[in-house]
């Protein structure tokens, strides 16, 4: 479904983005994977992805809230002049806190990392797309960006910009053959959920398991939609933003 | 290729413009030149010259000459 082409996943250590950058690699899809840090085991990982099914993985490493070690990350891609079709802003931080709780600054840090930063990186890769006039952009948002229910004043605001985002990108980039879409999963089963900070923190955010299904999204299910996204199968498919929470009813 | 001829083929190709008019063309002079136009102007630029130009600099390009003066600062000479 991905073969011959090329994808950066931001935030691709973990998670939905390690999810994700399997499932492309399943497809045949070559690819950019970035993360924050270094990280042994991820390459470990990544090399043996790469093996299996025969694909390249490259890492990149980059802070995104850091303007100039991501120009210097991207630029020597750009340089090589090896497409990319495929961009996924799957990195994220997740804060919940009720709004009279929240410093200010906790806030623009959610924000800096969730949006802006893939702003920025949105703003580079989208450029290059322009070059060959196709492309395929995908946003991971959250139901809490569309729910908006208390204790979301900064993630689940953060994600709802992602949204908005997503959606006038996808009319100004129509134009040179790009589509923009968004994905907003329901709470998901990664590492991330699961810890007792974070179930904290789900707590906080007012997110829990609403599924009829009584079951929190696989981390695959998200995935799956982002390779259909990321192909030319969803080749009509722009300006989207797609629920995957089992039926939820907020 | 010289510069100037790679500078001038790249409006040629985003504008599909007569070359006898690109000297004096200027962002909106024409219905080619408009903001989609614009960032297909960039493109072809940043390919032909293997730059990557500041945003305030994409914004600044108002026309064929001050582009030269902008890609002048990218070591870009004509």
């Amino acid at each position: 479904m991905l073969t011959n082409k090329t994808a950066l996943i931001t935030g691709s250590n973990r998670g939905i983005g390690f999810s994700i950058l399997e499932n492309f690699a399943k497809h045949g899809c070559n690819i950019y994977a970035h993360s924050r840090k270094e990280n042994e085991d991820f390459k470990m990982r990544t090399k043996e992805i790469a093996l299996k099914y025969g694909v390249k993985i490259n890492h990149i490493i980059f802070d995104l809230r850091n303007s100039n070690d991501m120009r210097a990350a991207i630029m020597p891609i750009i340089k090589s002049k090896i497409s990319i079709d495929i961009l996924v802003n799957s990195a994220g931080i997740i804060h919940g806190g009720l709004f009279q709780m929240t410093p200010v600054s906790d806030i623009r840090n959610v924000f800096d990392i969730n949006f802006f930063g893939m702003l920025e990186i949105t703003q580079l890769v989208s450029r290059y797309m322009v070059r060959n006039k196709k492309g395929s952009i995908i946003n991971i948002a959250s139901v809490a960006g569309i729910d908006l229910s208390a204790g979301n004043s900064a993630y689940g605001v953060s994600k709802a910009a992602v949204i908005a985002f997503s959606k006038t990108l996808s009319d100004e980039l129509s134009k040179y053959g790009i589509r923009v879409n968004a994905i907003a999963p329901s709470l998901t089963n990664t590492e991330m959920a699961n810890t007792s900070e974070a179930k904290k923190e789900r707590e906080l955010l007012s997110m829990s398991i609403n599924s009829p299904f009584e079951r929190m999204a696989e981390p695959n299910e998200i995935a799956d939609l982002a390779s259909f996204l990321a192909s030319d199968n969803s080749s009509f498919i722009n300006g989207q933003v797609i629920r995957i929470d089992g039926g939820n009813k907020f | 290729m010289t510069n100037i001829e790679k500078y001038k083929k790249a409006f040629l190709d985003s504008f599909e413009a007569e070359e006898s008019t690109i000297e004096a063309l200027e962002y909106e002079s024409i219905a080619a030149w408009d903001s989609v136009g614009h960032m297909v102007l960039v493109a072809a630029l940043e390919e032909a010259f293997d730059i990557m130009l500041e945003m305030d600099d994409i914004i600044d390009f108002s026309g064929f000459e001050r582009g030269k003066e902008i890609l002048g600062g990218y070591d870009v000479a004509f």
